[in-house]
């Protein structure tokens, strides 16, 4: 299959599938499995907190979700194209038409102004320049930032910034909002603004994975897969998890 | 990603460091201004010695004992081998050469020139037939040349450069009156129009006797120069072949010796500057390359920072869809944009030292149309094969590893 089959609707189906998923790294003579046989199955308009400690392999199935990476092993369907064996030049395709990073620390252009930042994964979608800013002032209307699209991201507060991050992420129309740690760098107050504008996009249809290992940031959303040692140990309605999390504590 | 948008963030990267910018591009920016102003130098000295110092015109050449030498061991031998030429070899070439329409003849010496107090010390005097004055081209300021009959009498008659003509004289009207040369008196006839100077030198400086009168004081002795002038410059060549036919029949040179007498021809002379310029720019040539691979390394250090300190950018840019190619020619375009705008500002720095050598200079110094753009086509291709590394490693970082890196 190409990339270019994106650009009409896929068969019907889950948003991700991934079917015995592998990650083996090799340090020297040692072989490293960061994820060990992954399953896991997201349908669109889902919500999903992806949990773990520190070295379980939750960064790297983030990684693998976004295309960033390729698996050693494994099958990863998107909207129900497999994209495990695409190239370089397709996967980064794919980066731009189906998914929207927002990262823990922001990722934004310094000497640029928040609606360029807005703009750049439009330059690599081959967009002219008006439509560009068209898109970009749109999505920085839907994340209340439209009166900002001429400040620096130095200009801005945290909770900004990470609101012109976001901007960035939906300004494609994706298929999927991939948050690692979004409320990392920020105080509980900006956290919970944040969350609520995930909430809000959810609710308007977009499908958001987070990753996180904070509970109250995991308790936001409708589902919790709870990755240990490089498999899921836990899948399960956040409702059902509060009890076992509280349980937990 | 079109070109528009890439030149933009290029030059944005590139005028958020100014200082850094301009001091990067010293290598380049001196090369490309180098270039040019040898280019525009040579240029108007082109134009300088076709106008100034190629005093012969097309259809006229010059014997002498020495014509043109160029080293050191040209000299030794023509000095062991070559005769001094003599009026009578100058008759013989007037007798029996056809082509040779005017055959004149001039002799250098040296002398102190005198008018009452007033005196020249080391003046060049020259020895003339009248044919001289109008092939050099004298032009009269005030009374009249020197003409055959003077030559004939050896008329004690001097005509004056108009330097000396001021020293001796100021404002008096020298015509008539009698100046000394070497204790001799002589009737000043005329004055010669100003001719200016060549490389600071004055062309005005010269005393011009009849020949005849110039041998009854310095003796016959010391060698001659035959100008012969031809009445269509396209026989040029074989009046020279028939000019040497009648010396070395006079100096009874054998088949196989070399001639012992040279000839001075406007093309000879033009070749002779053809070589030097020619090996003047192939030194600046040389320094100038240099200047530029040194340029172009600096460009590639900097480039290289520039990956480096923007690996998160380019984790950025790859997480939101730019390709390998995208990163590739992104930075590539920063590099030529770098290393072009090096080559402008030489150019403008060209532009400006050339003016500057139009002003303060004899030299009409000036540079082709094709000059600057090729000084910019060069500097770009400079940007293009010292960023070819850097941008190749940009392309290549790993999206993953460069977002999490802390520069």
């Amino acid at each position: 299959m190409n990339a270019g089959a994106f650009e009409s609707p896929g068969p019907s189906g889950p948003l991700i599938r991934i079917e015995d998923l592998w990650k083996t790294y090799e340090m020297g003579a040692e072989k490293i499995h960061a994820l060990r046989g992954v399953h896991l199955t997201i349908d669109t308009n889902e919500y999903v907190a992806i949990m773990g400690p520190s070295g379980s392999g939750k960064s790297t199935l983030m990684n693998l979700i976004g295309c960033l990476d390729t698996p050693s092993r494994g099958d990863y369907y998107l909207r129900g194209f497999k994209v495990s064996d695409l190239g370089d030049d397709e996967l980064a395709r794919i980066r731009n038409r189906e998914i929207g990073f927002v990262f823990q620390s922001f990722h934004l252009l310094a000497r640029a102004s928040a609606l360029k930042n807005v703009e750049l994964p439009l330059i690599y979608s081959g967009l002219p320049a008006a439509a560009r800013r068209e898109q970009a002032l749109q999505a920085l209307r839907e994340t209340d930032l439209e009166d900002r699209a001429s400040h620096r991201p130095n200009e801005l507060s945290g909770g900004q910034r990470q609101r012109v991050a976001i901007a960035r992420a939906l300004v494609t129309r994706p298929s999927l909002l991939l948050a690692d740690e979004p409320t990392g760098n920020l105080d509980s107050a900006t956290s919970s603004e944040i969350m609520d504008l995930f909430d809000r996009l959810h609710a308007e249809g977009k499908a958001v994975v987070v990753v996180t290992h904070e509970r109250e940031i995991a308790l936001r959303a409708r589902r919790i897969v709870t990755i240990h040692d490089g498999r899921v140990s836990a899948d399960l309605p956040a409702a059902r998890a509060t009890e076992l999390l509280g349980a937990a504590t | 990603m079109d070109l528009l948008e890439g030149l933009r963030i290029a030059l944005g990267s590139l005028i958020a460091n100014p200082l850094r910018s301009f001091l990067t591009l010293l290598g380049v920016i001196i090369g490309v201004a180098a270039i040019i102003s040898v280019v525009a130098v040579i240029n108007g000295l082109n134009l300088y010695v076709q106008e100034k110092i190629i005093f012969l015109g097309p259809g006229t050449f010059e014997v002498s004992r020495f014509g043109i030498i160029t080293n050191h061991k040209q000299f030794l031998e023509a000095i062991r081998r070559n005769r001094d030429l003599r009026l009578a070899d100058a008759e013989a070439i007037r007798e029996r050469s056809p082509l040779a329409e005017k055959v004149a003849v001039k002799v250098y010496g040296m002398g102190d020139v005198r008018y009452r107090g007033q005196s020249v010390r080391s003046t060049t005097l020259k020895g003339i037939t009248h044919e001289i004055l109008q092939i050099e081209q004298y032009e009269l300021d005030s009374g009249r040349v020197i003409v055959e009959d003077d030559c004939d009498r050896a008329a004690a008659v001097a005509f004056l450069g108009a330097d000396i003509a001021e020293e001796l004289f100021g404002s008096i009207d020298p015509v008539g009156k009698e100046i000394k040369i070497q204790g001799r008196s002589f009737e000043v006839v005329g004055v010669g129009a100003r001719r200016g100077s060549v490389f600071g030198q004055s062309r005005d400086n010269y005393v011009l006797l009849p020949i005849s009168t110039y041998q009854k004081i310095y003796g016959s002795r010391a060698t001659i120069s035959i100008v012969v002038r031809v009445a269509d410059p396209r026989d040029l060549e074989v009046a020279m072949d028939e000019a040497r036919a009648v010396l070395r029949a006079r100096h009874h040179r054998r088949y196989d010796e070399p001639d012992d007498f040279g000839f001075v021809s406007a093309e000879a002379l033009n070749n002779l500057w053809k070589d030097m310029s020619r090996m003047i720019f192939q030194v600046a040539l040389f320094v100038v390359g240099i200047s530029l691979v040194v340029g172009g390394i600096v460009i590639m250090n900097i480039m290289l920072v520039s990956v480096i300190e923007r690996t998160r950018e380019i984790g950025l840019r790859k997480a939101t869809g730019a390709r390998h190619r995208d990163i590739r020619r992104q930075f590539l375009l920063e590099s030529v944009v770098l290393a072009a705008s090096g080559g402008l500002i030489g150019v403008a720095i060209a532009y400006l030292l050339t003016l500057a050598i139009r002003a303060f200079s004899p030299l009409p110094a000036a540079f082709p149309w094709w000059a600057p753009a090729l000084a910019l086509a060069i500097s770009s291709a400079v940007g293009i094969f010292f960023g070819l590394y850097p941008a190749a490693k940009a392309a290549r970082l790993n999206p993953i590893e460069a977002l999490r890196s802390e520069a």
